[in-house]
């Protein structure tokens, strides 16, 4: 009870202090909560990012994870009780909640560092932190020289026996479903997303888990629960560098982000603006892919000379693994349909 | 009497494996938390203090336990002057009423603890209690009511109330003979009631999932995310020092009614 | 019964009328007693529960509309089915479990007895979350139990056992066991050991004594037991979440999904008070048969 008085009486003070003195570092006993999704992710950008920007600003930085940030974001929007404030998520999230009035606009002015990044990285309530794929993995062992190279290959169950899993989400896994179905990669969006959930359908008997979390796809790889999944690059690359059997291919993979965004009412708001700004300056962006497999959402961090050929060679966003993926547009997941369809997912995994 | 038919012997079979069923997965989780792996591989390939270490130096993970001790001291604290009263007032009185108000007290454990959970939640949404150490300690001693009551009724109903009769005949007032009298004899009861409170609120998973978040989240709700987020087996170390504390608790209790007159 | 033994006796009944206002004050007294704990209940559990109801009849007005859904939809009903199918089937598999271990208690002797109760009681005290991690691991395709399964040569391939129905059933019995034991050793210890023997050497046959003496003895605490592991299960939701797999959802998944991921209070409520309904009968029927303490006292 104490904590939370003594919590109140600060935060009274820091947001006082901040606006008649103004930010002032020294003075502000600066924390925040910053909530991304956990596992050797979150473990990678503790040491590349968190941690420096933590320290470069005296602040305080608690951690949570949240597979799926959502529903959060919504309860503490909704109950206008906000204890997160910066959240790590898909930018979908991030103009959803805008547009509903949970996330915050943020004010560009506070965040010189994003200027020079391209607008399509940034959006009214949010700012690209890093990029991703979701691939599809599997363990060569159990495929003798003939593994699977593309959802196609992933659908053909009768060629490529084995224990599948996927992610218990629409997000992806839409488009691996319609790219399985013969749809081009360039000619997915809008996604038909009838034709989408029948092509899943068709998949369902062979799915033996439906995952939930970058964390368990990658303990169902290692501990050979499945033979192939749909898996974030960073955690099978993780994996694979702690001896896992495991091998993915690019080809066919859905390049993502995640962006910056700070909850409405956030309770640390100056603090959370400093910290976005901090977080996506070039230098610790170039740390990022020296810890996991994980493109900077900062394009200038390329120019630090910090990450290495070879290294930039491997992350998902580097010009020739990218061609071989499709970019999600999040503008149509944002739309009504992309709304509808992802209510659809319930009712789908129910049957 | 003692013959050992097949029958007896298949019968003692069964019920040792039963048993075994019973005991493996507390087993498994004590060779997994000195595990080297992230992993749920069995037997671990090597083994380390590498997931102590992470409890232990971890500040999410130690303010997490630190809310939980906090949360379930106070649950004791205060469920359980609360259940004693409630207590000795079902044994006392045989008024209409409450035979009603019992079975609203024993509400807690009928209604399932989801639709629990959602109410609280809307409660405190409605209130600006959510999210706070004092919302989730009141939702503990509510939870935790039913145990103190149904323990300390146990007690008084082996009591020999007219001890507290005499006691104020002799011009002792209602509550110093309750203190001086009753108390001291129900004491295991009461004792029994408060640790039960104590380790439900430290148990107790699905309310706090609703109205905790933050730095306030207790052990549970961050054990609960690191298994669905990462399978982190630190929720084994925590696991394993966390049944050798109930062990300790138990024990604790078996003594004490021990040394209760019987 | 004591309590009104103490009322005759004191105050002494000089006087008919002070006798009567002394027991309103008692009453009164015991009332205030009682007061804080039935505060606490109500503030946080039964007001919630009245807005639950009002919200489930509610969508811009009265409404029938959610419970319209939950008869219509496929989803609720699958749901439904789920949830009764696995509490149905953890029920009967915990009695099948407990009550052979419940019997052996109170037939072993006392030093045998209390060990097989502290097995019991152990898990009792361990957290779901652990027992549910503990059983992925015993439970996975390389888990613990296929490869010594396919060690001794009883199957080929390994088993789907976790990350489905099945392994939230088996997970559940595990954590609802003790809630059968305790109630069958307590209903088992009252049973005359002598009317036991007087069956015996009256000339029946063990398995005739048991069936005929010992067994319909038990039987309200195989009801408490069967009662409490049944209802407790309508309620399960961490297990069905963490070892189900993603696709066993239960009802109370159910509910939190909808208020988490669609903030749609309407249909949660109304599956709330469906399951509610269900659970009220379920005690209400059973307590007509044994004592409600009885039921919940393991609890």
């Amino acid at each position: 009870m104490k904590d939370t008085n003594c919590f109140k009486y600060l935060l009274g003070f820091s947001v006082v202090a901040a606006g008649t003195v103004g930010a002032d570092d020294s003075l502000a006993d600066g924390q925040i909560t910053f909530v991304s999704q956990g596992g050797a992710y979150q473990e990678a950008q503790t040491i590349a990012i968190l941690d420096p920007v933590a320290e470069a600003l005296g602040i305080t930085i608690n951690q949570e994870s949240a597979p799926d940030a959502w529903p959060m974001i919504r309860t503490q929007g909704t109950t206008g009780q906000a204890v997160w404030d910066v959240v790590d998520t898909p930018p979908l999230n991030c103009v959803r909640g805008g547009n509903q009035g949970l996330i915050e606009e943020l004010d560009f002015s506070q965040i010189p560092n994003a200027e020079s990044m391209p607008e399509e990285y940034k959006t009214p309530y949010s700012v690209a932190y890093e990029f991703y794929s979701s691939v599809l993995a599997y363990n060569p062992d159990a495929f003798d020289g003939n593994p699977p190279q593309s959802w196609e290959d992933f659908w053909n169950v009768e060629e490529f026996p084995g224990n599948r899993a996927l992610r218990n989400h629409p997000l992806g896994t839409l488009e691996a479903a319609l790219m399985a179905d013969g749809v081009a990669r360039e000619e997915l969006y809008p996604l038909d997303v009838d034709r989408a959930f029948e092509k899943l359908e068709e998949i369902k008997p062979h799915i033996t888990t439906w995952w939930t979390s970058g964390g368990q796809s990658a303990q169902l790889l290692y501990d050979g629960e499945v033979d192939m999944l749909m898996i974030w690059n960073g955690r099978v690359s993780a994996i694979i560098n702690e001896g896992a059997n495991a091998e993915f291919t690019y080809n066919d993979g859905v390049l993502q982000n995640t962006h910056l965004c700070i909850i409405e009412g956030a309770p640390n708001l100056e603090t959370a603006v400093e910290f976005i700004n901090a977080a996506i300056d070039p230098e610790y962006q170039a740390n990022l892919p020296l810890h996991i497999d994980y493109g900077p959402g900062n394009p200038a961090a390329f120019d630090t000379g910090k990450i290495p050929d070879d290294r930039a060679r491997e992350l998902p966003s580097f010009p020739e693994n990218a061609e071989r993926q499709v970019l999600m547009s999040y503008e149509w997941w944002a739309s009504s349909a992309g709304e509808e369809a992802e209510r659809r997912w319930l009712d789908f995994m129910q049957r | 009497m003692i013959k050992l038919s097949l029958s007896r012997i298949s019968f003692i079979g069964y019920v040792v494996v039963v048993l075994i069923f019973l005991i493996l997965p507390l087993l498994i989780v004590v060779p997994m938390s000195f595990s080297d792996s992230r992993f749920l591989s069995f037997p671990p390939s090597s083994y380390s203090f590498r997931w102590y270490e992470t409890f232990f130096n971890n500040p999410g993970w130690m303010s997490a336990a630190k809310t939980s001790l906090i949360v379930a001291f106070s649950t004791a604290l205060i469920a359980t002057p609360i259940g004693v009263a409630a207590a000795y007032a079902i044994n006392n009185s045989t008024h209409r009423l409450m035979r009603y108000l019992k079975i609203v007290l024993l509400l807690p454990l009928i209604v399932p603890i989801i639709i629990v959970a959602t109410g609280v939640f809307f409660i405190y949404a409605l209130s600006g209690m959510l999210y706070t150490i004092p919302g989730l300690i009141m939702a503990d001693v509510m939870l935790a009511l039913p145990y103190v009551i149904t323990a300390v009724t146990a007690g008084l109903h082996g009591f020999d109330q007219t001890q507290e009769m005499v006691a104020r005949s002799l011009g002792m007032n209602r509550f110093r003979s309750f203190m001086s009298v009753t108390l001291p004899q129900i004491m295991p009861s009461v004792l029994t009631g408060a640790i039960f409170a104590f380790i439900q609120a430290l148990d107790e998973t699905m309310v706090a999932l609703f109205i905790s978040r933050g730095q306030n989240q207790p052990l549970t709700v961050r054990m609960f995310t690191a298994l669905r987020d990462e399978i982190d087996p630190t929720i084994a170390a925590i696991s394993t020092l966390l049944t050798a504390a109930s062990f300790a608790l138990v024990l604790l209790l078996v003594l004490a009614r021990k040394q209760a007159p019987a | 019964m004591k309590a009104t033994v103490v009322h005759d006796h004191f105050p002494p009944a000089s006087n008919r009328d002070a006798s009567l206002g002394y027991r309103r004050r008692e009453h009164a007294l015991m009332l205030l007693l009682m007061s804080p704990a039935v505060l606490v209940v109500f503030v946080l559990l039964l007001i919630p529960l009245g807005w639950l109801i009002g919200q489930s009849f509610y969508a811009d007005g009265f409404t029938l509309e959610h419970y319209q859904r939950i008869l219509t939809e496929r989803i609720y009903w699958n749901t439904f089915w789920v949830t009764f199918r696995i509490s149905f089937i953890v029920t009967l598999l915990a009695l099948l479990m407990g009550y052979p271990i419940a019997y052996a208690t109170s037939i072993l002797p006392r030093r045998w007895s209390m060990l097989v109760l502290a097995l019991v009681i152990l898990p009792f005290w361990t957290s779901v979350l652990v027992r549910a991690y503990a059983w992925l691991i015993l439970l996975q395709r390389s888990g613990v139990v296929n490869e010594s399964l396919m060690g001794i040569g009883l199957i080929d391939a390994p088993l789907a056992l976790v990350h489905n129905e099945l392994g939230t059933i088996i997970a559940t019995v595990h954590i609802l066991l003790p809630f059968m034991v305790l109630p069958l050793y307590a209903t088992m210890q009252k049973i005359p050991k002598d009317l036991i023997q007087a069956g015996a050497s009256l000339g029946g046959s063990p398995l005739h004594v048991f069936t005929r003496v010992f067994f319909p003895l038990s039987l309200s605490g195989v009801l408490a037991g069967m009662t409490l592991v049944f209802v407790l299960c309508l309620g399960f939701y961490i297990t069905p979440e963490l070892v189900g797999g993603g696709r066993t959802v239960m009802a109370s998944m159910l509910v939190s999904r909808n208020i988490q991921l669609y903030s749609d209070w309407g249909a949660a409520s109304a599956v709330s008070v469906v399951l509610l309904i269900c659970v009220l009968i379920i005690f209400y029927v059973v307590s007509r048969l044994v004592p409600l303490e009885k039921i919940l006292g393991a609890k």
